[in-house]
């Protein structure tokens, strides 16, 4: 019987529309938008590319031109200069061609489009030639003896002072987890199949509900069977999802994506046992569990960073326990995780937090749905 | 005015989804025109920079003390998942340790290996940083070449380093003379989003709804003349659409504490002429009479589509040409491209403006003419009597 009804539930999910619009192609369609929108966005605004600036040259300044090829010669240069006149540059300036305007003459002076790191490290930029002219000049006024060895210690080759460690061999794109929380909506999103057990498990809610009702299989029976197909189902869009998003969008989860498959999945579960409790909680009609499931998933995405994108981090900050209950905010970090850390600590604390969280619901889910009776309905 | 009476009875039951809409995006852009500085001087960025100081000699403090004047210190546990949480959202742009032997290596004139810096990619902040902390320890070599002591060496570093540099903005009175600062106009660069999500999801329902087989049928049995049912359904969605753009600008009026003057009234103008071509849209639609579920997923796949595509959410400097090319066929595109004018975000010119507005409009006509090719398709007299037979041979 288990098999029969298994069997029915599956025919019956898949032939669904909405839950091929909302769990199949809304993905989709908004991880292909995420991608065209915030492709590229890390690289061009984030990720250290050689700077783009034009050089007015207003008088002859010889020393200000040898300083821009010496730098131009650097395997990766910190700025490409190109020459020429005003117009030309403002022109280029206002395309966004170049960042900034350098005008050299006896004095440097800079013009920038917009407020940003860029334009700050252009205006350093100038500004270091000037603190070099004061250094020398000081050097000059204070101990012209010891001249040369001040000029010496300012253009001699340094080392860099700074040695940098690396944290991490992940992916460090920001933008990356919108995709994240797009899986994690997606198996929210897995509520409405859950839902729908308890609808076609209750007499007063739907005819095939009065139906089953008064077949002879055990209830327990019926809805153990309707919460299998819900998760086979939610099993098969979520890795539809994933699937799409790693290799049709080539979203890069870093070197362990065969990891992200089961952190979806159970995240997918977990939004059916989401569901499943919600819709048996309360003896109120499809739209209005509909309702309550949807603006609760929406809420519980938000939080979680769907909308904006460090919402995770103002979250921990203000009210840390809601991103260890959030089942949102659990898989998506499970994927962070994955990318981002080298041990798996984290990530099975998350997996048996969400795991926990899904025993409870279906536990409460079980409770609540049993022993309805139907007087008249 | 029955038409009308029933559209509104529709309508009333569809306006909370839509004020949904409308209300979150007023809310965001209040909080939005609050924090935002509407002056257009340059400033320098300043880093969220957490510092580690294993050293703790008066010369490592002084170049924390330093380094927090331009930007601002941020504390951090030192554990290596707080760093990369912190990093990765951007809760801090560069942890910087001050390594043990800081101020004995400077002293001898050492500037190899004095500090380390915590990074998980290789970004602006990070190169900006070292190149800042490389120009310190020269400056102080410099200096201490020179005979000073350390403490003379450190202040007069601080001293040089703390120079103005003159930076000029490219358009200085941006926001002066246009009466349509950058700030504000991310008002109307939003509105896209909101108007399509908001008309879509009434007037296609109501139109929908109207033309609902039984519906339809009784109306058409009635006394009511076609062009008058017609009239009636025009004047019902353009009195909701012409509400909704008029809520947005009263709003917006509010939010901008000023009456809009000089180009804002452009703007105005130019959101006026995207509702249109929203409504325009929204009938478009409802003439395939879509079901609940499919409306929905063709309201947000528009909403969204145009919205990432055309610059609404993201600036369009941000995104690929090739993205720009697809979305010149789109409608926002042309909206988003006369507001980036208005408000100088690209050089400005009233002919290019007028354009824009041009192609909006001509999408109005190209939308009314499928509209009403699909229509005479769909209840031509051949059409209903297929659609008959169909339902006479099931």
């Amino acid at each position: 019987m288990f098999l029969h009804i298994l069997k029915y539930e599956l025919k019956n999910g898949l032939r669904n529309k909405d839950l091929i619009i909302w769990l199949i192609l809304f993905p989709i369609v908004l991880g292909t938008f995420f991608k065209i929108a915030f492709g590229s966005v890390y690289e061009k605004t984030e990720k250290f590319s050689t700077i783009p600036v034009a050089v007015v040259e207003t008088a002859e300044n010889q020393a200000f031109r040898q300083v821009l090829e010496s730098i131009e010669s650097a395997d990766e240069p910190f700025l490409s200069a190109s020459f020429v006149n005003k117009e030309k540059a403002e022109k280029m300036l206002d395309d966004g061609d170049v960042e900034g305007i350098i005008f050299s003459g006896d004095k440097l002076s800079l013009t920038v489009k917009e407020k940003g790191i860029q334009e700050t490290m252009l205006s350093a930029f100038v500004k270091q030639y000037s603190v070099r002219e004061k250094i020398a000049t000081d050097a000059l006024t204070a101990a012209p003896e010891k001249a040369q060895e001040v000029i010496a210690a300012l253009t001699g080759e340094t080392v860099s002072s700074c040695r940098e460690i690396p944290l991490t061999q992940g992916n460090p794109d920001i933008y990356i987890q919108y995709f994240y929380n797009l899986i994690a909506m997606v198996a929210l999103f897995g509520c409405m199949t859950g839902m729908h057990i308890t609808i076609t498990n209750q007499a007063d809610l739907s005819a095939l509900g009065a139906r089953n009702n008064c077949s002879p299989a055990h209830k327990s029976l019926s809805v153990l069977a309707g919460f299998a197909g819900s998760c086979v189902l939610q099993t098969i869009c979520m890795v539809i999802c994933v699937t799409f998003l790693a290799f049709v969008l080539r979203v890069d989860f870093g070197d362990r994506l065969p990891l992200v498959y089961p952190a979806a999945i159970l995240g997918g579960i977990l939004g059916v046992a989401f569901g499943f409790f919600v819709g048996s909680l309360a003896r109120v009609g499809e739209k209005a569990k509909t309702a309550i499931l949807m603006t609760t998933t929406m809420l519980l995405c938000f939080f979680s960073g769907l909308m904006i994108g460090n919402m995770k981090a103002f979250v921990a900050e203000k009210v840390p326990w809601l991103n260890e209950i959030n089942p949102a905010a659990l898989t998506s970090d499970c994927f962070y995780c994955l990318n981002l850390y080298e041990d798996y600590d984290r990530f099975i604390s998350k997996l048996i937090t969400m795991a926990v969280i899904t025993v409870i619901f279906i536990f409460l889910g079980f409770i609540t749905s049993r022993r309805k009776k139907y007087a008249s309905i | 005015m029955q038409v009308f009476k029933a559209m509104t009875r529709v309508m009333r039951k569809r306006l909370l989804s839509a004020m949904i809409y409308i209300i979150v995006f007023l809310v965001i852009s209040v909080f939005i025109a609050n924090v935002s500085n509407k002056d257009n001087k340059f400033e320098l960025t300043k880093l969220r920079i957490c510092v580690f100081d294993e050293d703790d000699t008066p010369e490592s403090r002084a170049l924390t003390e330093f380094i927090g004047k331009s930007n601002d210190l941020v504390e951090l546990e030192n554990d290596r998942d707080t760093m990369i949480d912190a990093l990765y959202y951007m809760q801090v742009n560069y942890v910087l340790t001050i390594n043990k032997g800081y101020a004995e290596k400077i002293a001898a004139g050492d500037t190899a290996d004095l500090f380390g810096s915590y990074h998980i990619d290789e970004s602006y902040s990070v190169v900006y940083m070292g190149q800042f902390l490389d120009e310190y320890t020269t400056s102080v070599k410099a200096y201490l070449a020179m005979g000073r002591t350390m403490d003379e060496a450190v202040a007069a570093t601080e001293e040089s380093l703390s120079q103005e540099t003159q930076v000029d903005m490219l358009r200085v009175d941006k926001a002066g003379n246009s009466h349509f600062s950058v700030d504000f106009s991310m008002y109307f660069q939003y509105m896209p989003y909101v108007l399509v999500s908001a008309v879509m999801i009434v007037i296609c329902q109501v139109l929908v709804t109207m033309s609902r087989k039984d519906i339809r049928f009784r109306t058409n049995c009635s006394c009511l003349r076609d062009s008058e049912y017609t009239f009636q359904l025009f004047f019902g969605s353009g009195l909701f659409v012409l509400g909704v753009w008029l809520l947005l600008m009263i709003v917006g009026a509010v939010i901008n504490e000023e009456m809009y003057s000089g180009r804002a009234w452009l703007a105005v103008f130019n959101s006026l002429i995207f509702s249109v071509v929203v409504a325009a849209i929204a009938v478009f639609v409802s003439s395939f009479e879509p079901k609940d579920n499919v409306l929905n997923l063709i309201t947000q796949i528009l909403g969204l589509g145009m919205s990432f595509l055309c610059g609404v959410f993201i600036p369009t400097s941000m995104l690929s040409g090739s993205v720009l090319s697809a979305a010149r066929f789109m409608p926002a595109y042309w909206y988003i491209k006369a507001n980036n004018m208005i408000a100088d975000i690209q050089p400005y010119s009233f002919e290019g403006v007028m354009k824009c507005y041009g192609v909006q409009l001509l999408f109005v006509a190209a939308l009314v003419l499928l509209t009403l090719l699909v229509r005479r398709v769909k209840y031509s007299g051949a059409a209903i009597g297929t659609s008959v037979k169909k339902a006479a041979v099931s």
